[in-house]
Protein backbone atom coordinates (compact mmCIF):
# COMPACT_ATOMS: atom_id res chain seq x y z
CA UNK A 1 0.00 0.00 0.00
CA UNK A 2 2.69 2.48 1.00
CA UNK A 3 4.60 1.37 -2.12
CA UNK A 4 1.64 2.27 -4.32
CA UNK A 5 1.33 5.67 -2.56
CA UNK A 6 4.99 6.39 -3.22
CA UNK A 7 4.60 5.48 -6.88
CA UNK A 8 1.56 7.67 -7.35
CA UNK A 9 3.34 10.58 -5.59
CA UNK A 10 6.33 10.15 -7.89
CA UNK A 11 4.11 10.09 -10.98
CA UNK A 12 2.27 13.18 -9.77
CA UNK A 13 5.53 15.00 -9.17
CA UNK A 14 6.88 13.97 -12.59
CA UNK A 15 3.76 15.39 -14.25
CA UNK A 16 4.13 18.77 -12.46
CA UNK A 17 5.97 21.68 -14.05
CA UNK A 18 9.41 22.72 -12.72
CA UNK A 19 9.81 19.61 -10.65
CA UNK A 20 11.96 16.53 -11.06
CA UNK A 21 11.10 13.16 -9.55
CA UNK A 22 14.00 11.25 -8.00
CA UNK A 23 15.26 8.30 -10.05
CA UNK A 24 14.48 4.85 -8.64
CA UNK A 25 17.46 3.29 -6.86
CA UNK A 26 19.47 0.83 -8.97
CA UNK A 27 19.59 -2.89 -8.24
CA UNK A 28 23.45 -2.75 -8.31
CA UNK A 29 23.79 -6.22 -9.82
CA UNK A 30 27.14 -5.46 -11.47
CA UNK A 31 28.67 -3.18 -8.86
CA UNK A 32 31.64 -4.59 -7.00
CA UNK A 33 31.31 -5.67 -3.41
CA UNK A 34 33.62 -4.23 -0.71
CA UNK A 35 37.18 -5.54 -0.84
CA UNK A 36 37.85 -7.36 2.44
CA UNK A 37 41.13 -9.06 3.36
CA UNK A 38 40.78 -12.80 3.03
CA UNK A 39 41.87 -15.61 5.34
CA UNK A 40 44.44 -16.53 2.67
CA UNK A 41 46.08 -13.11 2.97
CA UNK A 42 46.16 -13.34 6.76
CA UNK A 43 47.80 -16.77 6.66
CA UNK A 44 50.24 -15.72 3.93
CA UNK A 45 51.40 -12.62 5.84
CA UNK A 46 51.87 -14.72 8.94
CA UNK A 47 54.08 -17.12 7.01
CA UNK A 48 51.76 -20.11 7.47
CA UNK A 49 51.29 -20.80 3.75
CA UNK A 50 53.76 -23.23 2.14
CA UNK A 51 54.32 -20.90 -0.80
CA UNK A 52 56.45 -17.85 -1.63
CA UNK A 53 56.42 -15.28 -4.35
CA UNK A 54 59.43 -15.58 -6.64
CA UNK A 55 59.95 -12.74 -9.08
CA UNK A 56 62.94 -13.24 -11.35
CA UNK A 57 63.01 -10.07 -13.37
CA UNK A 58 60.22 -10.24 -15.94
CA UNK A 59 58.96 -13.70 -15.08
CA UNK A 60 56.79 -14.14 -11.98
CA UNK A 61 56.44 -17.52 -10.40
CA UNK A 62 55.94 -19.18 -7.03
CA UNK A 63 58.15 -21.38 -4.90
CA UNK A 64 56.89 -24.09 -2.56
CA UNK A 65 58.40 -24.68 0.88
CA UNK A 66 56.93 -28.18 0.93
CA UNK A 67 56.57 -30.70 -1.92
CA UNK A 68 52.98 -31.00 -3.15
CA UNK A 69 52.97 -34.81 -2.74
CA UNK A 70 53.08 -34.41 1.05
CA UNK A 71 50.91 -31.29 1.31
CA UNK A 72 47.59 -31.62 3.15
CA UNK A 73 45.06 -30.71 0.44
CA UNK A 74 42.13 -30.83 2.87
CA UNK A 75 43.62 -27.93 4.79
CA UNK A 76 45.40 -25.88 2.13
CA UNK A 77 43.33 -26.16 -1.04
CA UNK A 78 40.27 -24.39 0.48
CA UNK A 79 42.62 -21.70 1.84
CA UNK A 80 44.06 -21.09 -1.59
CA UNK A 81 40.56 -20.96 -3.08
CA UNK A 82 39.70 -18.37 -0.43
CA UNK A 83 42.50 -16.26 -1.93
CA UNK A 84 40.63 -16.14 -5.25
CA UNK A 85 38.60 -13.23 -3.85
CA UNK A 86 41.78 -11.15 -3.47
CA UNK A 87 42.16 -8.30 -5.91
CA UNK A 88 45.47 -6.97 -4.57
CA UNK A 89 48.85 -7.97 -5.90
CA UNK A 90 50.78 -10.20 -5.07
CA UNK A 91 48.10 -12.11 -3.14
CA UNK A 92 45.86 -12.67 -6.15
CA UNK A 93 48.75 -13.93 -8.29
CA UNK A 94 50.06 -16.27 -5.55
CA UNK A 95 46.60 -17.70 -4.84
CA UNK A 96 45.78 -18.33 -8.50
CA UNK A 97 49.20 -19.70 -9.43
CA UNK A 98 49.22 -21.87 -6.29
CA UNK A 99 45.80 -23.30 -7.15
CA UNK A 100 46.82 -24.14 -10.71
CA UNK A 101 49.96 -25.94 -9.52
CA UNK A 102 48.07 -27.83 -6.80
CA UNK A 103 45.46 -28.94 -9.33
CA UNK A 104 48.17 -30.02 -11.80
CA UNK A 105 49.84 -32.25 -9.20
CA UNK A 106 46.96 -33.22 -6.94
CA UNK A 107 45.59 -36.28 -8.70
CA UNK A 108 43.24 -38.31 -6.47
CA UNK A 109 43.66 -35.87 -3.54
CA UNK A 110 41.41 -33.27 -5.20
CA UNK A 111 38.04 -35.08 -5.36
CA UNK A 112 37.47 -35.46 -1.57
CA UNK A 113 38.09 -31.71 -1.09
CA UNK A 114 35.56 -30.49 -3.69
CA UNK A 115 32.65 -29.82 -1.25
CA UNK A 116 34.91 -27.49 0.77
CA UNK A 117 35.71 -25.43 -2.33
CA UNK A 118 32.15 -24.32 -3.09
CA UNK A 119 31.92 -21.59 -0.45
CA UNK A 120 35.18 -19.85 -1.50
CA UNK A 121 34.21 -20.09 -5.20
CA UNK A 122 30.87 -18.46 -4.42
CA UNK A 123 32.59 -15.78 -2.33
CA UNK A 124 34.97 -14.97 -5.21
CA UNK A 125 32.13 -14.74 -7.73
CA UNK A 126 30.07 -12.55 -5.37
CA UNK A 127 32.80 -9.87 -5.35
CA UNK A 128 31.56 -8.92 -8.89
CA UNK A 129 35.13 -7.80 -9.61
CA UNK A 130 35.79 -8.50 -13.30
CA UNK A 131 39.41 -9.65 -12.92
CA UNK A 132 38.55 -11.86 -9.93
CA UNK A 133 35.69 -13.41 -11.87
CA UNK A 134 37.91 -14.13 -14.88
CA UNK A 135 40.50 -15.86 -12.66
CA UNK A 136 37.74 -17.83 -10.91
CA UNK A 137 36.33 -19.05 -14.26
CA UNK A 138 39.76 -20.25 -15.34
CA UNK A 139 40.28 -21.99 -12.00
CA UNK A 140 36.85 -23.66 -12.25
CA UNK A 141 37.70 -24.93 -15.74
CA UNK A 142 41.01 -26.32 -14.48
CA UNK A 143 39.33 -27.86 -11.41
CA UNK A 144 36.82 -29.74 -13.52
CA UNK A 145 39.54 -31.15 -15.79
CA UNK A 146 42.05 -31.86 -12.99
CA UNK A 147 40.78 -35.28 -11.88
CA UNK A 148 38.14 -37.88 -12.69
CA UNK A 149 34.80 -37.42 -10.99
CA UNK A 150 35.27 -33.76 -10.10
CA UNK A 151 32.78 -32.62 -12.73
CA UNK A 152 30.05 -34.94 -11.41
CA UNK A 153 30.87 -33.94 -7.81
CA UNK A 154 30.24 -30.27 -8.67
CA UNK A 155 26.76 -30.84 -10.17
CA UNK A 156 24.80 -30.87 -6.85
CA UNK A 157 26.49 -27.57 -5.93
CA UNK A 158 25.62 -25.68 -9.14
CA UNK A 159 22.72 -23.95 -7.39
CA UNK A 160 25.20 -22.23 -5.03
CA UNK A 161 27.39 -20.47 -7.59
CA UNK A 162 25.86 -20.62 -11.08
CA UNK A 163 23.38 -17.80 -10.50
CA UNK A 164 26.13 -15.22 -10.99
CA UNK A 165 26.91 -16.76 -14.40
CA UNK A 166 23.41 -15.83 -15.50
CA UNK A 167 24.04 -12.15 -14.77
CA UNK A 168 27.44 -11.93 -16.43
CA UNK A 169 26.84 -13.91 -19.62
CA UNK A 170 26.60 -10.79 -21.78
CA UNK A 171 29.60 -8.96 -20.34
CA UNK A 172 32.23 -7.83 -22.86
CA UNK A 173 34.97 -6.95 -20.32
CA UNK A 174 38.34 -8.34 -21.44
CA UNK A 175 40.96 -9.16 -18.77
CA UNK A 176 44.31 -7.50 -19.42
CA UNK A 177 46.45 -10.00 -17.50
CA UNK A 178 49.06 -11.80 -19.57
CA UNK A 179 48.24 -15.10 -17.81
CA UNK A 180 45.66 -15.94 -20.43
CA UNK A 181 48.08 -15.74 -23.35
CA UNK A 182 47.65 -13.89 -26.64
CA UNK A 183 43.97 -14.86 -27.06
CA UNK A 184 42.04 -12.97 -24.39
CA UNK A 185 38.41 -13.98 -24.18
CA UNK A 186 35.88 -11.55 -22.77
CA UNK A 187 34.11 -12.27 -19.47
CA UNK A 188 30.94 -13.32 -21.30
CA UNK A 189 32.90 -15.76 -23.47
CA UNK A 190 34.64 -17.17 -20.39
CA UNK A 191 31.26 -17.71 -18.73
CA UNK A 192 29.97 -19.57 -21.80
CA UNK A 193 33.16 -21.64 -22.08
CA UNK A 194 32.96 -22.56 -18.37
CA UNK A 195 29.31 -23.60 -18.67
CA UNK A 196 30.16 -25.83 -21.63
CA UNK A 197 33.04 -27.50 -19.77
CA UNK A 198 30.84 -28.01 -16.69
CA UNK A 199 28.22 -29.66 -18.90
CA UNK A 200 30.71 -31.86 -20.77
CA UNK A 201 32.39 -33.11 -17.60
CA UNK A 202 29.35 -33.15 -15.34
CA UNK A 203 27.70 -36.30 -16.63
CA UNK A 204 24.09 -36.75 -17.69
CA UNK A 205 22.55 -34.57 -14.95
CA UNK A 206 24.72 -31.55 -15.61
CA UNK A 207 22.65 -30.04 -18.40
CA UNK A 208 19.39 -30.29 -16.40
CA UNK A 209 21.07 -28.71 -13.35
CA UNK A 210 22.41 -25.82 -15.47
CA UNK A 211 19.08 -25.34 -17.26
CA UNK A 212 17.23 -24.90 -13.95
CA UNK A 213 19.40 -21.92 -13.08
CA UNK A 214 20.12 -20.55 -16.58
CA UNK A 215 16.94 -21.25 -18.62
CA UNK A 216 18.32 -19.82 -21.89
CA UNK A 217 21.44 -22.01 -21.88
CA UNK A 218 21.74 -24.33 -24.90
CA UNK A 219 23.46 -27.69 -24.64
CA UNK A 220 26.82 -28.05 -26.39
CA UNK A 221 26.83 -31.85 -26.03
CA UNK A 222 23.76 -32.63 -28.13
CA UNK A 223 24.76 -30.34 -31.05
CA UNK B 1 74.74 -31.73 -26.03
CA UNK B 2 76.35 -32.00 -22.57
CA UNK B 3 77.81 -35.34 -21.66
CA UNK B 4 79.71 -36.24 -18.52
CA UNK B 5 82.40 -38.81 -17.87
CA UNK B 6 82.15 -38.85 -14.09
CA UNK B 7 80.12 -37.28 -11.30
CA UNK B 8 82.54 -34.49 -10.48
CA UNK B 9 83.38 -33.34 -14.01
CA UNK B 10 83.33 -29.60 -14.65
CA UNK B 11 82.24 -28.06 -17.96
CA UNK B 12 84.93 -27.40 -20.53
CA UNK B 13 83.08 -24.89 -22.69
CA UNK B 14 79.90 -22.85 -22.67
CA UNK B 15 77.76 -21.45 -25.46
CA UNK B 16 74.30 -19.92 -25.78
CA UNK B 17 71.32 -21.69 -27.29
CA UNK B 18 70.37 -20.51 -30.79
CA UNK B 19 66.93 -22.07 -31.19
CA UNK B 20 64.36 -23.76 -29.00
CA UNK B 21 64.41 -27.53 -28.60
CA UNK B 22 63.21 -29.87 -25.86
CA UNK B 23 66.74 -29.98 -24.44
CA UNK B 24 66.92 -26.18 -24.38
CA UNK B 25 63.57 -26.15 -22.56
CA UNK B 26 64.92 -28.48 -19.88
CA UNK B 27 68.14 -26.46 -19.57
CA UNK B 28 66.00 -23.33 -19.14
CA UNK B 29 64.11 -25.03 -16.30
CA UNK B 30 67.30 -26.15 -14.55
CA UNK B 31 68.81 -22.68 -14.86
CA UNK B 32 65.60 -21.09 -13.50
CA UNK B 33 66.07 -23.26 -10.41
CA UNK B 34 69.70 -22.16 -10.04
CA UNK B 35 71.60 -25.10 -11.59
CA UNK B 36 73.75 -25.33 -14.70
CA UNK B 37 72.08 -28.44 -16.05
CA UNK B 38 70.87 -31.94 -15.13
CA UNK B 39 74.40 -33.10 -14.30
CA UNK B 40 74.97 -30.42 -11.67
CA UNK B 41 71.55 -31.14 -10.19
CA UNK B 42 72.43 -34.81 -9.79
CA UNK B 43 75.84 -33.88 -8.31
CA UNK B 44 74.32 -31.56 -5.70
CA UNK B 45 71.23 -33.63 -4.91
CA UNK B 46 73.32 -36.82 -4.91
CA UNK B 47 71.55 -38.78 -7.57
CA UNK B 48 68.00 -37.65 -6.82
CA UNK B 49 65.39 -38.72 -9.38
CA UNK B 50 64.17 -35.95 -11.65
CA UNK B 51 60.38 -35.83 -12.15
CA UNK B 52 59.43 -35.33 -15.77
CA UNK B 53 56.08 -34.94 -17.54
CA UNK B 54 55.30 -38.26 -19.26
CA UNK B 55 54.34 -37.04 -22.75
CA UNK B 56 56.59 -34.05 -23.33
CA UNK B 57 59.58 -35.21 -21.27
CA UNK B 58 59.96 -31.73 -19.76
CA UNK B 59 61.14 -31.37 -16.20
CA UNK B 60 58.20 -31.28 -13.81
CA UNK B 61 59.67 -30.56 -10.41
CA UNK B 62 63.03 -29.37 -9.10
CA UNK B 63 64.28 -28.72 -5.60
CA UNK B 64 66.39 -25.60 -5.20
CA UNK B 65 69.53 -25.34 -3.06
CA UNK B 66 67.47 -23.78 -0.23
CA UNK B 67 65.13 -26.85 -0.40
CA UNK B 68 62.16 -24.90 -1.77
CA UNK B 69 60.45 -26.60 -4.70
CA UNK B 70 59.74 -25.31 -8.19
CA UNK B 71 56.97 -26.85 -10.27
CA UNK B 72 56.88 -26.45 -14.02
CA UNK B 73 54.10 -26.69 -16.56
CA UNK B 74 53.75 -29.60 -19.01
CA UNK B 75 53.77 -27.03 -21.83
CA UNK B 76 56.66 -24.95 -23.08
CA UNK B 77 57.76 -22.20 -20.66
CA UNK B 78 60.90 -20.92 -22.42
CA UNK B 79 59.72 -18.18 -24.75
CA UNK B 80 61.59 -17.28 -27.94
CA UNK B 81 63.01 -14.14 -26.30
CA UNK B 82 64.48 -16.28 -23.48
CA UNK B 83 66.17 -18.85 -25.75
CA UNK B 84 69.44 -16.97 -26.19
CA UNK B 85 69.73 -16.58 -22.38
CA UNK B 86 69.91 -20.36 -21.98
CA UNK B 87 73.52 -21.51 -21.44
CA UNK B 88 74.62 -24.81 -22.98
CA UNK B 89 77.60 -26.44 -21.28
CA UNK B 90 79.86 -29.05 -22.90
CA UNK B 91 82.08 -31.42 -20.99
Amino acid sequence: MSGENKESKTEAKAAMKNSMAACPSSAAVFSEGPCRPTVFRRFYERGDMPIQNDSRGRRRSVRWKVALDVLDYHHFLPLFFDGLAESLSPYNFIAVQGIHEMLDHGGPKILPVVPQLIAPIRKALDTRNNDVMCSTMKVLQHLVKSADGVGEALVPHFKHFLRVFCEFRCKTYTPHATVYGPKKPSLGELVEETLQILEQRGGKDAFKAIKVIIPNYHSCVSC
Amino acid sequence: MSTATDNNSKPRAMSRAKEWTAEVENLFRFQQAGYRDELEYRQIKQGALIDKWPKSGFVKKLQRRDNTVFYYSRKRECEDRDVNKVLVYSY
